[in-house]
């Protein structure tokens, strides 16, 4: 998975703090709008919610990788926010996260799209990766180092 | 999960006592700040006083992070009004709204996501209603609850002398009924849950919770009582929004008296009830009970708003001879006095019966029905299976490999059209309704991680 075809600098933000989990949703949501021509943001919202009805996307340790299905095109399209301020996601570590990874993929996915969620499972897995994504102080830092990730873990 | 209640009256203020003693995070508007003061110092809620369809007033109480809105006011207009405005101004995930008037609920395309916001309409009334109907339809039933749009049912009943089942084991209703499947989900002795075993032996006056097939229900019935004669006249007292609608659902099929104290309500009564008897006068009045038959009445149910009243007049008529007599309560510490002086033979909460339709929404994971039980310690729940092997915890198992809570039993599984009765071998399939009974319901979280699907579930 090369995560450069996942997101784009207009799409990696930080920010200090957010009130709630159905806050962030939204925010994740506009993101992912931004970069799906010709989708309304609140149906985006509506679709990660109804994901998130059937069972919380929190990974735990402070990571969450909201989902949802919609349109028929084959990209899958990525969003990320980092909080300075961890919020309560209903992880089942009951952990707050301040890590999210949002993904909008194909009404009709394809193993493609759970190998991008395995992958993406598996970066935020690393401790070591996840703090220094905690220390970035910009986005534009942000979206340097999450691409940096994936020819990283190839030279490994 | 953080939660909006607008409207702090009987309903709205026993839905915020129950869900804060959940852990939800609640916050209750009204427009009277008394009532509020009042709430405020007995449970752990926030309160908001002004016109709960407001958009300053929602968003003084937090409408912007909210998962859920509950519009209880006596308004539908306000309850509509503030759908709308939560929906438009803050994109709330679930809007949940009492509509009374018939004049809205009949025309149900009102009610989609580009007109009127509302995902799920509530009417009290009418959950209570059809609660009592079901409970008259089956006459020795203690409570009939639906699952899977009534194809499931869950009975509770108390065994009784002359039930062919009463004193032999529970594996013996095979041999009785070889063609009829039904599961013991839960047994009350003495007011204490057992869990049912094979061998577990049924003893008269136990409290006997089964689930079957719609079509299995007298069948099973029968194993526990004595048949009890069908219900065939019934008095209602009481001609309010329940009294009218139960006399409707039942006058097709029983002979139904209905007495009302108002006048006008009584000639209203008499013009919109086709079959009915109305009858103008006070359920206390003993002459006028006497000159009704009240010795032949199957049924006597009394359904006003005043709890004294229908206390007094149910014990006044099953005196008088009435075969059984039943009551709306609204007050928890009457139901249980009540219920535990036997003096009733069926104490109906409003409050516990209408709770479930909330939890729904308010329980993790695809759950499609709640019904509370026991004054809330026990919960019985559909919820349905998503995933597979890889994601879920009960897909592609089989019942006895899945690690059910303490206290859990899965009682059916509704596959498409079929009712599958729940046994130790049975496979659970992703989209199965799954119907479980928890003897416990501090336990509901665990089963809500059990249905919640995995991270990669797309």
């Amino acid at each position: 998975m090369d995560i450069k075809q996942l997101i784009a600098p207009e799409r990696v933000i930080c920010l200090s703090e957010i009130s709630s989990k159905k806050r962030i949703l939204e925010q994740l949501a506009k993101l992912l709008g931004t970069g799906a021509i010709g989708y309304d943001p609140a149906e985006i919202f509506n679709r990660l919610i109804e994901r998130e009805r059937l069972g919380s996307t929190g990974l735990g340790h402070g990571v969450a990788l909201p989902h949802g299905r919609m349109g028929s095109e084959q990209k899958t399209i990525g969003a990320f926010i980092k909080l300075d301020r961890p919020i309560d996601f209903d992880s089942p570590d009951g952990q707050p996260a301040d890590l999210l990874f949002a993904l909008l993929v194909p009404e009709h996915h394809t193993d493609e799209h759970l190998q991008i969620l395995a992958s993406l499972a598996g970066m935020f897995s690393d401790p070591g990766f996840c703090n220094s994504i905690r220390q970035c102080g910009s986005d534009e830092e942000l979206f340097r180092h999450l691409s940096t990730w994936t020819s990283a873990s190839k030279a490994s | 999960m953080k939660i909006l209640i607008l409207g702090a009256g009987q309903v709205g203020s026993s839905v915020a006592a129950n869900l804060a003693s959940e852990a939800n995070d609640i916050t209750l508007v009204d427009s009277n700040a008394n009532l509020l003061n009042e709430l405020r110092d007995r449970l752990d809620i926030q309160t908001v006083t002004g016109n709960a369809a407001h958009p300053n007033v929602l968003q003084q109480a937090g409408i912007e992070d909210v998962d859920m809105l509950i519009a209880v006011t006596n308004s539908d207009e306000t309850n509509m009004v503030a759908c709308q405005v939560a929906w438009t101004l803050h994109h709330t995930p679930t809007k949940i709204a009492r509509i009374r008037s018939a004049q809205y609920l009949s025309h149900p395309e009102l009610f989609i996501a580009n007109a009127l916001p509302i995902d799920v309409l509530i009417s009290p009334e009418e959950i209570v209603t059809n609660y009592i109907g079901n409970i008259i339809e089956y006459p020795g039933a203690l409570q009939v609850l639906d699952f899977a749009d009534g194809k499931v049912v869950l009975v509770g009943l108390r065994a009784y002398y002359g039930g062919p089942l009463v004193g032999h084991e529970l594996q013996e209703l095979r041999k009785h009924m070889p063609d009829v499947d039904t599961r013991v989900a839960a047994i009350y002795r003495r007011r204490r849950a057992i869990i049912p075993m094979g061998n577990t032996v049924i003893e008269a006056d136990d409290e006997v919770f089964f689930v079957a097939a719609r079509e299995n229900i007298l069948a099973v019935m029968k194993e526990l009582r004595r048949a009890d004669k069908k219900n065939k006249r019934i008095m209602i007292a009481g001609g309010g929004n329940i009294g009218k609608r139960l006399a409707e659902r039942l006058e097709g099929r029983h002979q139904v008296k209905i007495l009302e104290r108002s006048p006008e309500r009584a000639r209203h009564l008499s013009q919109v009830l086709n079959k009915s008897v109305v009858l103008l006068g006070d359920s206390s009045n003993e002459e006028l009970l006497l000159e009704e038959n009240i010795d032949s009445m199957d049924v006597f149910i009394s359904v006003t708003n005043d709890d004294e009243a229908n206390i007094l007049s149910a014990m006044l008529a099953k005196r008088m001879g009435a075969r059984k007599v039943m009551s709306i309560i609204n007050r928890p510490a009457y139901v249980d006095l009540i219920e535990s002086q036997h003096v009733i033979d069926v104490a109906i909460s409003p409050e516990q019966v209408t709770i479930g339709a909330l939890l729904t929404h308010v329980r993790k994971g695809d759950v499609v029905s709640v019904h509370s039980l026991r004054r809330g310690a026990a919960e019985a729940i559909e919820a349905i299976a998503h995933g597979d092997e890889k994601n879920s915890k009960v897909v592609g198992r089989k019942i006895e490999d899945i690690s059910l809570p303490e206290g859990t039993t899965i009682g059916a599984i509704v596959r498409g059209k079929d009712v599958l009765i729940a046994h130790h071998d049975t496979v659970i399939e992703a989209e199965d309704h799954v119907v479980m009974f928890l003897v416990d319901k501090s336990k509901i979280h665990e089963v809500e991680r059990l249905f919640q699907v995995g991270i990669t579930f797309i």
